[in-house]
């Protein structure tokens, strides 16, 4: 009797946990591919839904705009990715280096970070105006010409790359911080009598030893990415001509604007999957 | 002896606690024994406007319930949130009791099981005739009603006399569609150089609402009644794509190709109140972005005319009708009380003071032309003009699948704002995805 207590013990003890991914995490990710199986939308919710198969997927898969969507989220994330770690990268070994008020200075630069995404993209919504921004104002005053950040269509998407590495880095430089001040000094001060430079101590040692945060800290970014659709929803609405629109705000405006829900949710589907890969992908990066 | 005493006085006891109980306890305020009512609301923004209403009627609903305690709780959303607020409160049958409906969300509504059918209480309350036809009948789906449309708007030419005076441009001169142009070109020259642009146009989401004047005005429509649906036999189809709708848009790309840039961000009249721009096509809020002191003498330094720009002078004009629409959801617990409480909230005598503050323009006869209208008229500036307007006024579709036609209208505006297509083409390939949204 006690034996089978101890052996379920350790279980019992899940179980809390458990039930949480199961309510929060499972039971929602089976419900929504229930959905995405059947006509769903704010007119038939309250009456039948209709069993379609497959159809939510084929329809997606023929509307060009959802392939723009996912144009349009390859440079977000591509652009917001390949930003937000440089930038963190070079900020965290920069604040890791004997920095007069290097605490105080990341305390700044963590600021972005602790304030909303809709708060953010309000004040990029200004800044970025034709007739109102401060950029604007400023290329004005300097004798250049005005830029459409929001309104040209192929300006539009860096507008919202620039905004999203505003608002993202200081989590990448936190958690590269964290990497830096993991390796042991020792190793550098070993380096240091060998003659290593600089550039090289960095490319040898500190990023082959950062490998696992650089890892963990790119997957969290990239998904972050591709799920964001906050920014683009309040600073374009996804326009002009869907410039903007990238595949999460799709999935937002298809289900929320559109009351096609069962056509956001086999959006959201495919986007897990977009998920899942990459962290496949990376992941693969890790072990070589 | 004691114990028969002692029985004696548990049985007092008894009883007196039983009569306790079932009395309700000692002296109870009659205020106690009312029956407690709260009633839930869900509004869109400007909140000021429905603080007014509500305050009024809640008193005016109170008093014709003593027997109740009568309290509203009410929400004021932007007005994205306010829609899918709604939309996932009744999809989970949470109890909501009064909501604001914007016109083009009503088909959508009423299909989905979501609102009363108001059709019979508004026939004993017998006021039809007191609305303008086109508000009274802008509640109505399918023939029902699900929806009293309380108060309107229409969109007009707004302008700043001292910078036409300054570029030299008679304002009667952008009545038409040529001297729009012209006075757009000339504007933007005269005040490049004090950063203010000569004309708004609109680049925002709501692009189409500003585009559909010059489409009525034309004689054409959003939409029209064909047979041969595959499951409803008669139903809407595209008719944007008409010789009227190219000639529209081609309007359009006219203003872009004069040096007028679409806007992307919208500020509801406040860039014209910063005078951004010159001349601006604009809802009649745009007075509530001037302060109420300015009123009286608001028109010695803004003009109006209360037109959307017409091809020939003397050609009849359009403009597109807003506002908002009272409903009872179908989840209220309260649906009496709370279709009471929309009939109170309607009456002239509770309705004219928040209209004459917010400057809205009304959707019933006896306060746009009756006893009340002389109120509105010496506070709201430019009302007889705007008055004037409701006769061209047009509103907006309200099938389920509007949302849904209006952004494929907005992408081939976009395409002729960019560029991408010509105004034909555009609109050709929209109303062709419109067709398949329409199920065709």
């Amino acid at each position: 009797m006690l034996s089978i207590f101890a052996k379920a013990e350790p279980y019992l003890f899940l179980a809390p946990a458990l039930a949480i991914l199961l309510v929060f995490l499972i039971f929602p990710l089976f419900w929504n591919m229930y959905i995405s199986l059947h006509n769903v939308s704010f007119i038939t919710v309250l009456r039948g839904w209709e069993y379609v198969g497959w159809t939510n997927f084929f329809d997606l898969f023929k509307d060009p705009n959802f392939h723009t969507s996912l144009k349009v989220s390859l440079l977000f994330v591509g652009g917001s990715v390949a930003l937000q770690f440089g930038m963190g990268m070079l900020m965290s070994v920069l604040l890791n280096q004997k920095v007069r008020a290097s605490g105080v200075l990341r305390a700044i630069f963590i600021i972005p970070w602790t304030i909303s995404a809709v708060i953010a993209a309000f004040s990029f919504k200004f800044i970025f105006d034709y007739n109102f921004g401060i950029l604007n104002y400023v290329f004005h005053q300097i004798g250049l010409q005005p830029i459409g950040w929001l309104s040209d269509p192929n300006m539009v998407i860096w507008s919202l790359v620039i905004a999203n590495m505003w608002y993202g880095t200081p989590f990448t430089m936190l958690f590269l911080t964290a990497g830096l001040l993991s390796i042991n000094p020792t190793i550098y001060e070993a380096a240091l009598i060998d003659g290593a430079t600089k550039i090289r101590t960095f490319l040898h040692i500190t990023l082959p030893l950062l490998k696992p945060f650089i890892v963990i800290n790119l997957i969290l970014i990239t998904m972050w990415s591709v799920n964001f659709f906050d920014l683009q929803l309040v600073l374009t609405g996804g326009g002009p001509l869907f410039a903007s629109t990238t595949a999460s705000l799709y999935m937002y405006r298809q289900a929320f604007e559109f009351g096609l829900l069962s056509k956001g949710a086999a959006t959201g589907l495919i986007l897990i999957s977009i998920n899942l890969a990459i962290a496949f992908i990376y992941i693969k990066l890790l072990r070589r | 002896m004691n114990v028969n005493k002692i029985t004696l006085s548990g049985i007092i006891l008894v009883i007196t606690l039983v009569f306790t109980i079932t009395s309700g306890g000692f002296m109870i305020p009659a205020q106690a024994q009312k029956k407690q009512v709260t009633l839930t609301a869900i509004a869109a923004e400007p909140k000021e406007r429905w603080d007014i209403l509500f305050n009024a009627s809640l008193q005016k609903l109170r008093e014709r319930h003593p027997d109740m305690d009568i309290k509203l709780d009410y929400r004021v959303l932007p007005y994205d949130t306010t829609r899918t607020q709604i939309l996932t409160a009744m999809a989970g049958r949470t109890a909501i009791d009064l909501i604001s409906v914007d016109q083009v969300w009503l088909g959508e509504f009423a299909q989905g099981g979501f609102l009363t059918d108001l059709t019979d209480r508004a026939k004993t309350w017998g006021k039809e005739k007191d609305w303008y036809q086109i508000n009274w009948n802008g509640g109505k789906y399918n023939g029902k009603i699900y929806g009293i449309w309380a108060w309107t708007d229409i969109r007009a030419m707004w302008y700043w006399k001292d910078l036409l005076n300054k570029a030299g441009v008679n304002p009667e001169s952008l009545q038409t569609w040529d001297g729009y142009i012209a006075g757009a070109k000339v504007l933007n020259n005269a005040l490049k150089d004090q950063g203010i642009q000569g004309m708004h146009l609109v680049g925002a989401s709501h692009s189409p609402d500003m585009w559909y004047p010059y489409l009525w005005m034309l004689g054409g429509d959003i939409l029209k009644q064909k047979n041969g649906h595959p499951t409803k036999g008669t139903y809407w189809f595209p008719e944007y794509n008409s010789t009227a709708g190219v000639k529209a848009l081609e309007f359009l790309k006219r203003q872009v190709n004069s040096g007028i840039k679409p806007q992307v961000n919208h500020f509801w009249g406040q860039e014209f109140a910063d005078k951004k721009f010159a001349v601006m096509l604009e809802g009649s809020w745009l007075l509530g972005t001037f302060p109420h002191e300015q009123w009286p003498n608001i028109n010695q330094k803004i003009g109006m005319l209360p037109l959307f720009p017409v091809v020939n002078k003397g050609d009849k004009s359009a403009t597109m009708m807003g506002g908002w629409i009272l409903s009872v959801p179908e989840t209220s617990q309260n649906k009496d009380l709370a279709w009471e409480l929309l009939r109170i909230m309607v009456e002239p005598e509770v309705l004219t003071p928040m209209l004459q503050k917010e400057g809205y323009l009304p959707t019933q006869k006896p306060i746009g032309e009756g006893p009340f209208a002389s109120t509105l008229n010496a506070t709201i500036p430019y009302y007889k003009e705007m008055i004037s307007m409701i006769s061209i006024g047009h509103s907006r579709p309200n099938i389920p699948e509007y949302p849904q036609i209006a952004n494929n209208i907005k992408q081939a505006i976009d395409e002729i704002y960019y560029g991408m297509k010509d105004p034909k083409q555009a609109l050709n390939d929209a109303a062709a995805k419109s067709a398949k949204v329409l199920g065709w």
